[in-house]
């Protein structure tokens, strides 16, 4: 799983509130070099929940060997027109925590019922149990 | 036509194509096409428009008009044959020099003068192409429905010796080809209805012989190299090269259309949510797409081993890993962030129930017990049997809630005959129906590729309206597309024979349990 996926994921067991975002518990986790594609990124950015992100990326960083990159704590990402005015820089890092870092093995967590999603093999499973639905 | 043809042409206005399209999926060549076309930024009817060939009767190839209105026939042009190239189902594009019913008529257009200044002129010569001169060039036959001998396929190529070529044959990668097309009428399995030859003896049969051609073509090759659909094109995609395959995957040549269809590209964020082993996802990646899955069944998105599984799939053509999640389309949007349109495509062939049945979540009874926490856990969520119009409604429910405005989604749906296209089709009031392709399968049953845009935005709050409109019919239309295993099989039933071929089959099975049996038995004792 990519922290993209995770930026839509939702816990949505009945009697949750607001399932979102998740938290993560890390077991194992992957990174993988791809390369950058600004145009995809940009047109995806608006619809990314950048306060979400923030909060994946500290629970997945002290997981990998190198540390993710940095992000600035607040960002407003909701304007495609303003996103085109971002560096490079931004954009790259933007992309390896996106695009690059897999959860391999691990939990995702309901924040408001505690409810425990695993992960395997980098896919979750969101299945709810008969009575949750 | 042919006459009507010569005066439209007036130079530096039109230019003539003629595509050449396999003969294969026959319902989906006009669709496939004008799906490129639009993605391309071409507008069928503007920009170029489709003009009937000799004999219209036929389906197998289209002549087309490119109407130039500011003289950038150079640049357009070429525009125009890198995105065909995409078209799955085109098997060559040539400029049109002439045509007619028969040979000698399509000469006699060749010779004349308003098709022969066009190659004159060199125009397709750029200034940084060889010489006129010096190109080298040959002529191809395709013989539609017939075979000729090398020496009779001399003898049309001698035909157009007239024109003169001054550079040097040469068979392979030429810079120039020339294209001599000869078509035959065809039935729908692709043989001629009024064979050449016999079947046994190979021998010619006179009066088929004589009848003339449907058309004969004669032109120009565009994109010389681009081997449009030789060498491998298709088949390295095979689902023979796979090594993860389940019995429901989809076929590549399919599958590469559907992703036309739906006008997935570089850059698309496209999405299957029914992915089971990843077929149909694979194709979106091809096009360069991200691919992102989700089916409600684990055990086929995590595969059979560690080099059996659809990440395996996706590193054998060098792409990378698709993203995978385990959900349930019926509940998408308790699965997913409420969040604006994310996906451009969506392409899709939900389960019918035909080979794998579908499941959503849920008990299987109407009581839930409640899961104990210390079973929690490990505890395996039930799933109970989801019938097929609440599929195909959750479907372009999710698609209208999750497309982009202008996004596309194309699907698989399986009928008997008594489908009735205007009527039975599932709708919804956020998506336009683009077109609806048809494949017949067995005498009885066919299936449907059917493609729908967003047009509207979509209304949380009119949700259960949505829903409700899916089956214009109600649960009559809903019905026609459910059960039909079990149709198939009374279908069967009526057949005559069918006690017997059962008996023989039910004998076949009981063999091979026994004789498996038997192996089994003997393995266990030679240890």
């Amino acid at each position: 799983m990519r922290l993209l996926t995770h930026n839509f994921l939702q816990s949505n067991v009945r009697g949750t509130e607001k399932g979102y975002p998740l938290n993560i518990e890390v077991t194992t986790i992957k990174y993988e070099e791809s390369p950058v594609d600004k145009e995809f990124l940009l047109n995806l950015l608006p619809k990314v929940n950048y306060n979400a992100l923030v909060a994946a990326v500290k629970q997945m960083s002290p997981h990998c060997e190198q540390p993710l990159p940095e992000l600035p704590e607040t960002m407003d990402v909701s304007n495609a027109e303003q996103n085109q005015n971002l560096d490079d820089a931004t954009i790259s890092n933007l992309h390896k925590v996106l695009f690059d870092v897999y959860l391999v093995e691990g939990w995702l967590i309901c924040p408001d019922t505690g409810r425990k999603f695993p992960v395997k093999e980098c896919i979750p499973n969101m299945i709810l149990h008969e009575d949750e639905i | 036509m042919i006459t009507n043809a010569k005066e439209d042409i007036t130079d530096g206005e039109e230019y003539l194509l003629l595509i050449e399209f396999v003969h294969r999926h026959l319902g989906f060549h006009d669709a496939e096409l004008e799906s490129i076309l639009e993605m391309s930024g071409i507008k069928l009817g503007v920009d170029c428009h489709y003009k009937a060939l000799p004999n219209t009767d036929t389906d197998s190839n289209k002549f087309s008009i490119y109407t130039d209105a500011e003289g950038k026939l150079g640049t357009k042009k070429i525009d125009l044959v890198t995105s065909l190239a995409r078209c799955t189902l085109i098997r060559s594009v040539i400029e049109i020099w002439g045509l007619g019913s028969t040979i000698e008529d399509c000469v006699k257009v060749t010779k004349d003068e308003n098709f022969q200044k066009r190659h004159q002129r060199g125009k397709h010569l750029g200034d940084a192409a060889t010489k006129y001169e010096d190109r080298t060039f040959k002529v191809t036959i395709h013989t539609l429905g017939s075979t000729y001998t090398r020496e009779e396929q001399n003898d049309m190529r001698s035909q157009f010796s007239f024109l003169d070529f001054p550079g040097a044959v040469q068979m392979k990668n030429p810079d120039d080809e020339y294209l001599f097309i000869r078509e035959v009428e065809l039935d729908d399995k692709g043989g001629a209805i009024y064979p050449r030859h016999s079947g046994e003896n190979r021998e010619i049969i006179p009066e088929n012989d004589a009848r003339p051609p449907l058309g004969c073509y004669f032109g120009r090759v565009l994109g010389v190299g681009r081997n449009w659909r030789g060498s491998g094109r298709l088949e390295q995609y095979s689902l023979k090269k796979r090594a993860y395959l389940g019995p429901t995957s989809m076929d590549s040549e399919l599958s590469l259309i559907m992703t036309n269809l739906a006008q997935v590209k570089k850059g698309s964020f496209a999405f299957d949510p029914f992915v089971g082993t990843g077929s149909i996802l694979l194709t979106t990646a091809l096009r360069g797409a991200y691919a992102f899955g989700t089916d409600i069944d684990l055990r086929v998105l995590r595969g059979r081993s560690q080099t059996e599984n659809i990440v395996s799939n996706f590193s054998q053509y060098g792409l990378p890993p698709p993203e995978l999640v385990r959900s349930d389309n019926a509940i998408y949007h308790r699965h997913f962030r409420q969040h604006l349109p994310l996906f451009d495509a969506i392409v899709t062939d939900p389960p019918y129930g035909i080979r794998a049945g579908a499941r959503k979540s849920g008990s299987r009874k109407d009581e839930v017990r409640p899961v104990l926490d210390e079973h929690r856990h490990d505890h395996i969520a039930q799933t109970r049997p989801y019938v097929v119009s609440d599929v195909m409604s959750d479907l372009l429910n999710v698609a209208a809630m999750t497309l982009r405005m202008g996004g596309r989604l194309c699907y698989v749906i399986p009928s008997m005959q008594d489908f009735n296209e205007s009527e039975d089709l599932p709708r919804h009031d956020c998506l336009r129906l683009v077109s609806v392709c048809y494949q017949p399968l067995q005498t009885e049953l066919g299936r449907r590729t059917v493609t729908m845009e967003k047009v509207r935005e979509y209304e949380e709050d009119k949700r259960d309206e949505y829903v409700k409109n899916t089956w214009a019919n109600g649960p009559e239309s809903a019905d026609k597309v459910a059960n039909i295993r079990e149709k198939l099989i009374e279908a069967a039933k009526k057949k005559p024979d069918y006690e017997e071929k059962a008996a023989i089959r039910k004998q076949k099975r009981k063999a091979t349990k026994l004789a498996k049996q038997k192996a089994k038995r003997e393995a266990r004792e030679a240890k």
